[in-house]
């Protein structure tokens, strides 16, 4: 199961009863707003209508202040939150002073060993450019509808798909998965890397104005069009 | 007077690329065209819009002074402003120059332009280079924001980035001044167009601003270079960005690298050979 302790970003996950929003429990919380503006900010299209959310913090502290900055932010969204998830008493306190029901039974935090190969999360959408100074972390495939600008970083345990111009740094397979790919509409990154391969953009770039692939074969990272890379295979 | 007026922010992220100079020179043409303009310096500790203006030994109340928690030190907010000589429509309000960034904070800033609009039709807020405190004070009480950037792509990267976070504290569709640009340089390849840029910020264009001496000399002389009887084309590329922010539909200057006449003609031959 996914908990607060295994997130290294903001995220959201949709489940029957409403969304489960995941703070990280060790990041600043300016920076939290931020992610959590992005997220919203990518995904806007994609929730009509609004609804529930249950916000899992796990050890993260928050006061009464940060969980009415949180509410505001969901709120100018038509989403409302709903309940809190904690195991620190403090914020379920602040939780319930602000009139949220609070659910402190969470299971135990696990320690997440980073050798042992996880079940990938569900694939991150993000409608948004990726511009300078933002990274994405996820446990999964990452796809941006945009572009991602010189700067911005991709980094996906599982595939990475721009349906855009790839001008950043992208890293697939993070934990090690040599079979990830990486695609773009417009393939002219800064940087590639796929688990443990980096490669640089080549120098005189002609890009040919089609999607591109980037794969590991034989020790290194090749670059393919989609269409030929589909027909290999 | 109930104006209720609009906050503008002008930012850059990357320092002399020319983020004073454009809100000197708008506030100006504004002014000029029967607004009423309070420019905003935000940039404590580094002031320099004062200064564009000359308007720098008339400084007497800073920001600082009306926003002073001890009642007797404080000024009123009007006290501070500095109204133009030339130009009645325009108003400074300084920044303090002997303190730094975390001298205000966002709130205060907020309620300063709030207050502002009230009698001005526009504020400009001049933003200080980087993405620290100082530029979350300028972008705190902002509804429209404009991104100076000249064809570098470091200047481009540095726009990009505080877009982004311009975007993510909730001040969407800024737009865009590409500053600097030099039109025989981008015809020889070896600068970035307007549409490099343009392509990479994917934000609207508000206008392009060719290289110019003038702003040297016009930057010396604390007069801003829209102030020119015979505007040079920078200026003219000033004066109709502010036609653009009233609402305006100006064409965009062509800016193409003047005919050689015949001595560049001759001149040229002789380089071919």
């Amino acid at each position: 199961m996914l908990t607060a302790s295994s997130v290294h970003q903001v995220i959201f996950k949709g489940s029957p009863e409403g969304l489960r929003l995941y703070l990280p429990e060790d990041t600043a919380f300016d920076e939290v707003l931020l992610q959590l503006q992005q997220r919203i900010d990518a995904g806007e299209r994609l929730w009509s209508g609004g609804g529930k959310v249950f916000l899992e913090c796990g050890q993260r502290l928050l006061d009464g202040a940060q969980i009415q900055a949180v509410q505001q932010l969901l709120q100018s969204h038509q989403l409302r939150l709903t309940q809190v998830g904690t195991t620190r008493h403090q914020t379920a306190v602040a939780a319930a002073v602000a009139g949220l029901s609070v659910d402190r039974d969470l299971e135990e935090i696990q320690p997440i060993q980073a050798s042992s190969i996880t079940v990938a999360e569900d694939p991150l959408y993000l409608q948004q450019t990726i511009r300078s100074g933002v990274q994405i972390v996820h446990n999964g495939t990452i796809v941006v509808l945009g572009d991602v600008n010189p700067g911005g970083e991709l980094l996906a345990q599982g595939d990475i798909l721009v349906w855009g111009s790839l001008r950043g740094t992208a890293h697939a397979g993070t934990k090690g998965n040599e079979k990830a790919l990486i695609m773009a509409l417009n393939l002219a990154p800064m940087q590639l890397r796929i688990a443990k391969y980096v490669a640089r953009a080549p120098e005189d770039n002609p890009a040919p104005g089609q999607a591109e692939v980037a794969y590991i074969s034989e020790g290194t990272i090749r670059i393919a069009l989609l269409s030929e890379y589909g027909r290999r295979r | 007077m109930s104006t209720s007026g609009k906050v503008i922010v002008i930012t850059s992220g990357k320092g002399g690329v020319g983020k004073t100079t454009t809100s000197a020179n708008l506030g100006m043409a504004l002014a000029s065209m029967g607004k009423k303009v309070v420019l905003v310096d935000a940039d404590f500790g580094l002031r320099n819009l004062d200064l564009l203006l000359g308007l720098e030994n008339r400084v007497v109340y800073t920001i600082l002074d009306a926003l002073s928690e001890n009642e007797s030190d404080r000024c009123r907010l009007d006290q501070a402003l500095i109204k133009d000589k030339r130009q009645p429509n325009l108003a400074l309000l300084p920044a303090a120059q002997t303190r730094d960034k975390s001298a205000i904070t966002p709130e205060q800033m907020k309620s300063v332009t709030a207050e502002l609009t009230e009698s001005y039709d526009f504020v400009l807020v001049d933003c200080p280079a980087g993405i620290e405190q100082g530029f979350k004070n300028a972008i705190a009480g902002a509804s429209e924001a404009i991104v100076v950037t000249t064809p570098e792509v470091s200047a481009v990267r540095d726009a990009d980035r505080v877009i982004g976070l311009m975007e993510a504290s909730g001040l969407k569709h800024p737009r865009l001044i590409l500053n600097r640009l030099r039109p025989h340089m981008v015809e020889e390849n070896n600068m970035m167009s307007v549409e490099d840029v343009l392509d990479i910020l994917a934000i609207k264009l508000l206008g392009v601003v060719p290289e110019d001496e003038q702003v040297i000399i016009t930057t010396n002389k604390g007069e801003p270079m829209v102030l020119s009887a015979t505007p040079t084309q920078a200026a003219q590329a000033f004066l109709n960005i502010a036609r653009r922010m009233l609402g305006e539909d100006v064409p965009f200057l062509s800016l193409q690298v003047p005919d050689p006449g015949f001595m560049g003609k001759l001149k040229a031959l002789f380089r071919r050979r």
